[in-house]
């Protein structure tokens, strides 16, 4: 564990009926930091993931973020603290089909209160970053594997997090693409100051990390040495 | 193929199929009913007939099989029970169907409903009015419906031509009322009102779970199926579907059959041997269904290619068309409006001149107006709306990219909705003189009862000395302020038997309470003014000493009265020129009513309405007099025919309600399940939204609007076709436009669907917002 951790978790226990995901894991990371959360299929990886960011309760051990436990944060709080300082990259199906890429880049802005214009504007400062502003208006069943995992992407940073969660960004990308996105997504979130808490079973997209850890039987291993 | 997918698809084809079925069934259940109604109106009219004597030209003679039957009808707590009193005149004597054995005096046969009231606690008032013995049960040939209360009395008090009739058989058809152009024309309105929703639900049952049909339609073309095999499993699955429905919506029907027997609605109960389906219309539903099912899945086709790597949606889709939804509303229009002023004279009770079929297919053309343009409205103003908060956005997005599912479910509500809205104008205008006539009657009512207390009116056929022994005993009745009663008949002008007049004849102390008479001998006659409108009817005449009367309306032989020289004129009292219109007062010495041909009662009862059963007690002690007496609710027209066309009307009404409430809530629980496979379907994108944080009130909000806007949007097309609609069958009975509110109840009903869809939505909306929809894993 860091000195300046600003996520942290001791001996996360989750399980799912019998089946113990996760069992005992640790887990820190700094602000700015990118760590790589690896490890085969059905490690617990994802569940980890889900316990760091609030969005399932563990069902022991605890999760601080900022000194403030998450664990034993209310549902509301918690949700609160996703809409704010939080932000998402999922593998697919993560963007609202009804809504133009613009729309859904500014969603987390405009539900954590902003106005429309100011939301889109935000949205629309970091579509151009990541290269797909072209698209902007198009939905995302009209644009590629690709530029969708970047307009998702823009959505995760557009609210300005302390924490970016990406589960597997590249997993439905080709290699080309993949490596794309994820230069897209670390340039951009070394540029904004965000830790990325990165979620993966590709050796290679470790390369873009800061430090790995492993998980496997439910325990997180830090390859730096803590574990 | 496609049927064994139907059968075989694994759980999500099981619970697509199931849905399907069970949509179609409750459609087809619907239909089966509807089918039944004449079936029905039939078994009723004939029930009806075989209990009735008839009213025959030729005396009955009296013979070993003759019976005498007299009125007993009367009313507990609101509920009417149909009595007859029947006396036998020799050994062998007719009886009414569902009779087994003739009461005698004191006895008395009571329908089974009728026997289970009497037991019951609070029914001691109706057993002290019917207190004969028990003898038989009235069997079903006898009824009209299981939930009738009837009652046969044995009395041996009855008079031929008097209080009683005389009968040698039942089972003599009588002539029925036709029902009125307007109400026969609302009666055509309704059924196509209700019928064409459920078309509607039926059409949106087949499309359930179409979704995630088409995925594993895709998985078949990559494996080689072509286009023409998917368009062939399709039918296939629809089929299958729709025949499973069919084979459920028989088993729903049977079921409500079996249950009909037990359901009372508006005092008015069936036999579920009642209940038989016509069998042209029957058929056309097996058949009908089926085809229905295939059309609308193949139609539903067309704007999407399924293809090897999945289905393709076209991503902007085709504008739709406005100019051939415009085509049936137009042909409705030309088939209706040229029957403009057809039905203008006497919409009550005048003969229906015009074709019906015309005017349904007039009004199906109209009101199918309102689904076809419904999808065109939502898809232009919808694509107009901007702006709003992130739920508003994400609903409106929703609606934009597919308004066909949301507006499809929506139609059938505004179909029902237009249908009620040009109903209910047709009741506001073709009804204005029942309702004139219930305004009148409920006025005195209403003051009564702000005075503390209540008024009833006497009515039946007595004698002068049954008219005494009935006010003792209203007098004597507890919560009874007053009673008054008296006999009155009918005078004819000799030189002119068409000019007609009425004498009250009663005792000195009843008079006085008539009208300020001063001093009174028996023999004395007195002279009420005219009342208003009187003067001015050509066929009443103001009678005036020497004017020369015969006492009865026709024949030979019928006595002279002549109105003595010493009759004084006197003023009426106020109460009295409410409740009569006698132009004559006369002691029974100057008239003999007893010596006369049906004299009738008239009087009134003055109750304390704080007293609880007084109404009830006041029944009683009436009946107990004379079965044949009565008392009259104030709020009851007087004029039988206007009574039966409000109490028709006020059925009719009741019912297309009723109707019209359950099609929208069989078309709410069709709109459920769309939005509850909608959810399903947006499991992840909802475990995402709530990833990052989305609220459960925003989703909420959402789905209410996914409700909201085409409900609110199909509830406004809805008025104006329901106007458009109104406006063209008043033009057919020729009334001027009128009830421009009256969409105002089947809308509130209608936004109660809206909250009901919303409500029943949020717990699987809830359930799907957990985060289980991001484990892939």
């Amino acid at each position: 564990m860091t000195a300046a951790a600003l996520l942290t978790a001791e001996g996360l226990r989750k399980s799912y009926g019998a089946t113990a995901a996760l069992d005992g894991a640790d887990f820190s990371i700094a602000a700015g930091e990118i760590v790589a959360v690896m490890g085969p299929s059905g490690s617990g990886k994802s569940t980890l993931l889900h316990c760091l960011a609030g969005i399932v309760p563990p069902d022991a051990g605890t999760v601080r973020y900022r000194g403030r436990e998450v664990s034993a944060m209310s549902d509301a709080q918690r949700s609160a603290l996703r809409r704010a300082d939080f932000g998402f990259v999922f593998q697919f199906g993560q963007l609202v089909p009804e809504l133009t890429c613009l729309e859904n880049a500014a969603l987390p802005v405009r539900l954590a209160g902003a106005s429309r214009k100011e939301a889109e504007g935000r949205a629309r400062e970091w579509l151009r970053r990541l290269e797909v502003d072209d698209v902007r208006h198009h939905r995302p069943g009209q644009v590629s594997g690709g530029q969708g995992q970047r307009v998702a992407i823009a959505r995760a940073l557009a609210p300005s997090p302390r924490v970016v969660f990406a589960d597997e960004p590249t997993g439905a990308l080709d290699s080309l693409n993949g490596e794309r996105v994820l230069e897209l997504l670390t340039e951009a979130a070394r540029e904004s100051r965000a830790a990325v808490v990165l979620v993966t079973h590709e050796a290679r997209v470790a390369a873009y990390s800061d430090r790995e850890v492993v998980v496997r039987d439910g325990r997180a291993r830090d390859l730096a040495g803590a574990s | 193929m496609g049927a064994r997918f139907a059968l075989a698809g694994g759980r999500q084809g099981w619970i697509r199929t199931v849905l399907t079925a069970v949509g179609v069934g409750l459609g087809v259940a619907v239909l089966l009913l509807a089918a039944s109604v004449p079936h029905v109106l039939q078994q009723r009219d004939a029930r009806g007939d075989a209990r009735s004597g008839g009213v025959s030209e030729e005396e009955v003679k009296r013979s070993s099989t003759s019976v005498l039957m007299g009125s007993a009808f009367t009313t507990f707590h609101g509920r009417d029970i149909e009595g007859h009193t029947l006396q036998a005149e020799g050994k062998h004597p007719k009886l009414p169907p569902g009779v087994e054995v003739l009461p005698g005096p004191g006895e008395m046969v009571v329908s089974p409903a009728l026997g289970k009231l009497l037991d019951q606690d609070g029914s001691r008032e109706l057993a002290h009015r019917l207190d004969g013995r028990v003898v038989g049960t009235i069997g079903d040939e006898g009824l009209l419906g299981p939930g009738e209360l009837a009652v046969y009395l044995g009395s041996d008090q009855l008079r031929p031509g008097e209080n009683a009739q005389r009968f040698d058989r039942f089972g003599v058809p009588s002539d029925k009322e036709p029902l009125g152009p307007a109400l026969l024309l609302i009666v055509v309105v309704a059924c196509v009102v209700l019928v064409l929703p459920v078309a509607v639900f039926i059409g949106t049952a087949v499309r359930f779970g179409s979704e995630r049909r088409d995925q594993r339609l895709a998985a078949l073309r990559l494996v080689g199926a072509d286009a023409a095999m998917t368009h062939r499993m399709v039918a296939g699955e629809s089929l299958v579907g729709a025949g499973l429905g069919l084979l459920l919506g028989g088993g729903f029907f049977l079921l409500g059959r079996s249950l009909v027997g037990h359901i009372r609605v508006f005092d008015l109960s069936v036999f579920p041997s009642d209940v038989t389906p016509a069998p042209l219309i029957a058929a056309l539903i097996v058949v009908g269904v089926p085809v229905l099912a295939v059309g609308v899945a193949q139609s539903a086709m067309r704007a999407l290619a399924v293809e090897p790597l999945g289905v393709l949606r076209e991503a902007v889709p085709r504008p739709r068309r406005l100019w051939w939804r415009l085509l049936p509303p137009a042909c409705g229009l030309l088939l209706l409006l040229p029957l403009s002023g057809r039905l203008a004279d006497a919409p009550l009770t005048g003969r229906f001149a015009v074709s019906k079929t015309q005017i349904s297919a007039g009004v199906v053309l109209l009101l199918s107006g309102v689904a076809l343009l419904l999808p065109w409205l939502v898809e232009r103003l919808v694509g107009r709306l901007r702006g709003g908060l992130p739920s508003w956005q994400l609903a409106v997005r929703r609606l934009q990219l597919s308004s066909g599912s949301a507006t499809r479910a929506v139609s059938g509500i505004t179909i029902a909705v237009a249908g009620a809205v040009a109903l209910q104008m047709l009741f506001s205008a073709a009804d204005p003189a029942a309702a004139g006539e219930r305004g009148e009657r409920e006025k005195p009512a209403a003051e009564a009862e702000s005075h503390g207390w209540r008024d009833a009116q006497l009515r039946g056929a007595p004698t002068q000395h049954q008219v005494g022994t009935l006010v003792d005993a209203l007098r004597r009745t507890e919560g009874v302020r007053d009673a008054v009663g008296f006999l009155e008949v009918s005078l004819s002008l000799k030189s002119d038997p068409a000019q007609m007049a009425s004498a009250a004849v009663a005792d000195c102390a009843t008079l006085r309470r008539l009208a300020r008479i001063g001093s009174c001998r028996d023999g004395d006659v007195f002279l009420p003014p005219p009342q208003d409108g009187d003067e001015a009817d050509e066929d009443v005449v103001t009678p005036k000493p020497g004017t020369r009367f015969t006492l009865r309306e026709s024949g030979k032989g019928a006595p002279e009265w002549t109105v003595p020289a010493s009759a004084r004129e006197v003023r009426a009292t106020p109460r009295a020129a409410a409740e009569s219109s006698a132009g004559v007062l006369a002691t029974p010495g100057a008239i003999d009513a007893d010596a006369l041909e049906l004299p009738w009662l008239n009087g009134w009862v003055r109750m304390d309405k704080g007293r609880p059963e007084v109404t009830e007690r006041v029944r009683s002690a009436v009946f107990r007099v004379d079965p044949g007496f009565s008392i009259a609710d104030p709020a009851d027209p007087e004029d039988e025919v206007l009574s039966k066309a409000v109490d028709t009307y006020d059925s009719v009404r009741r019912g297309i309600f009723a109707g019209a409430t359950a099609v929208l809530l069989l078309i709410g629980a069709s709109m459920i399940v769309s939005m509850l496979e909608q959810l399903r379907e947006r499991r992840r994108q909802l475990a995402v939204l709530v990833a990052f944080g989305t609220r459960r009130a925003t989703l909420g909000a959402s789905v209410l609007w996914q409700t909201a806007v085409p409900v609110l949007l199909g509830l406004g097309l809805a008025a104006v076709f329901g106007w458009g609609l109104g406006w063209v069958l008043l033009r057919i009975i020729g009334e001027p436009m009128a009830g421009w509110t009256s969409f105002v109840p089947i809308a509130g009903v209608g936004a109660g669907v809206i909250a009901v869809v919303t409500l029943a939505s949020l717990p699987a909306l809830w359930r799907l917002m957990r985060p289980d929809g991001l484990r892939t894993e």
